[in-house]
């Protein structure tokens, strides 16, 4: 019994800053985004948003929970975060930074179409993930990273993109 | 001298010490120094990849022992990772440095692999290091910042390379549970590893490859060992030599801080320490009981001070105002 518990607590990922490493391209699939998971169903439906460069601009790229929709970042040099990202990306790379409302509290899923990094802060401290893993085969999905919330607004930091625009979704887990 | 005046002569020495610690700016310290801060701020650069989302502390995390909890890791390009991510404890100790390549020896050849390997490609600039010494050199800070590491050497894969082995060499680990008891020190230390501690180095054999200080022979030419059969695809060791023989050996390694850095073995295959263990063919003969008390063992040579030392963290300041400190 001891053992099982020592082997599940070794097992456990359970920080923000230990978010999974993207998977390879998925394998040649009859169609993608088929079989995605409940909570993600609008993820094919993407409206478009323009990632903030700072806190300033937070209030014109606010996550809707439950939307889909397709980022445009800006150069990493250009963006200004709240907190130096965990993981920083390079002068090449892509970033950007955006507000999400929550109004009740859940386990709520940040999802990706890539590998960049996420930090998801409250005020200016990083919340912790409670789970991370990699998006089903066969569907567009390359990260998703599980936080438990509590109702107010968050900021979510994308850094470490390669290009310019990002394909994000937060949603309620059930 | 009276002992009153070799007290004021210390007294000075000490006080120009705690200066010159204190002193803000890299160009107050050596060379080596300055060498050091250089390499780990490359060492936490991602634009030592060719996309600018990877750096070296993707896949070496701190608070994993300066390795990731990925079985192994995706290259920019999305190539799957081969190996799993080693840890950097101590690496400065190590005659080999990798898990299937004893004729990487030196840390400056080591971080080629990364950068510009291309089997699999990782940090992506395999033929383009062109790329990375002009966006690396590109920059006034960094420019100003080699400059004084590298007096009259040029901003290149040779400086970032030892400039990120100047870093690396600093990642010393000998502050965990077990350093501290075998230091004198009063260390709370559980009943189960304590067996497994004995275990370890006696009856389950794991410290004949697994040698203290640093639970790995890497130090040594003879640290290349087959664990299990059968193997298949990842042939290691033999790979290189192109002997038979040595088809699935692996460089022993390291066990600090490993009871942070799963899953486990040269492919991550193990995701616990247990599972990781009976793998080796010696641990058929241990009870389930032992392999817990080598596990209690192995948590004991996790350092906390290492996994969360500032020193070794992502710098705090820009590179311009790092440079502009100097």
């Amino acid at each position: 019994m001891r053992l099982a518990v020592l082997l599940a607590a070794l097992a456990l990922p359970v920080a923000a800053h230990a978010q999974m490493a993207p998977a390879a391209p998925a394998p040649a699939c009859a169609a993608m985004d088929e079989a995605l998971p409940a909570e993600l169903a609008a993820w094919p439906k993407k409206t478009e948003l323009t990632a903030a460069t700072g806190v300033s601009g937070l209030d014109k790229a606010v996550l809707v929970p439950g939307q889909a929709y397709v980022a445009t970042l800006a150069a990493t040099p250009d963006v200004t975060y709240v907190v130096q990202p965990e993981k920083p990306g390079g002068t090449v790379s892509k970033g950007g930074i955006f507000a999400v409302d929550i109004a009740t509290a859940g386990s709520y899923m940040i999802a990706l179409g890539t590998g960049a990094w996420i930090d998801l802060l409250k005020g200016d401290a990083a919340q912790r993930s409670t789970g991370h893993g990699r998006g089903p085969a066969c569907t567009t999905l390359r990260k998703m990273v599980t936080f438990d919330l509590q109702p107010g607004r968050y900021v979510v930091q994308i850094s470490a993109n390669a290009e310019p625009t990002l394909p994000i979704m937060i949603a309620p887990k059930p | 001298m009276t002992l009153a005046a070799a007290s004021k002569v210390l007294g000075a020495i000490a006080a120009l010490c705690l200066l010159a610690a204190f002193t803000p700016g890299l160009a107050e310290r050596p060379a080596s120094d300055v060498r050091v801060e250089l390499g780990r701020r490359l060492f936490y650069d991602a634009d030592l990849s060719i996309d600018g989302t990877m750096a070296c502390a993707t896949c070496h995390e701190q608070h994993h022992g300066f390795t990731d909890s990925n079985a192994t890791h995706p290259g920019v390009h999305g190539d799957p990772g081969r190996r799993n991510v080693q840890t950097l404890a101590n690496v400065g100790t190590f005659a080999s440095l990798t898990w299937g390549d004893p004729r990487v020896r030196k840390l400056e050849d080591q971080a080629l692999i990364p950068i510009a390997g291309k089997t699999p490609v990782e940090m992506g600039f395999g033929g383009q290091e062109k790329v990375l010494e002009d966006r690396i050199g590109g920059r006034a800070c960094y420019r100003k910042l080699f400059a004084t590491a590298f007096p009259g050497e040029a901003v290149g894969m040779a400086t970032i390379t030892k400039a990120l082995a100047a870093f690396q060499r600093t990642m010393v680990s000998r502050d965990a549970p077990y350093d501290r008891k075998k230091r004198g020190e009063m260390v709370d230390t559980s009943i189960e590893a304590v067996r497994g501690e004995k275990l370890f180095f006696g009856k389950a054999s794991c410290a004949s490859c697994h040698a203290a200080p640093d639970f790995t022979d890497a130090a040594g030419p003879n640290a290349f060992h087959r664990i299990d059969l059968p193997f298949s695809g990842d042939q290691g060791l033999g790979e290189i030599t192109g002997k038979a023989d040595d088809n699935g050996r692996f460089r022993t390694p390291s066990l600090r801080n490993v009871a942070i850095s799963a899953p486990y073995l040269h492919d991550g295959s193990a995701r616990t320490l247990a599972g990781a263990i009976r793998r080796h063919r010696e641990a058929t003969k241990l009870k389930d009981g032992e392999v817990e008390d080598l596990v209690a063992f192995l948590r004991t040579l996790t350092d906390d001070r290492f996994v969360a030392d500032p020193r070794f963290a992502l710098p705090k300041a820009s590179c311009e105002a790092a440079a502009a400190a100097l």
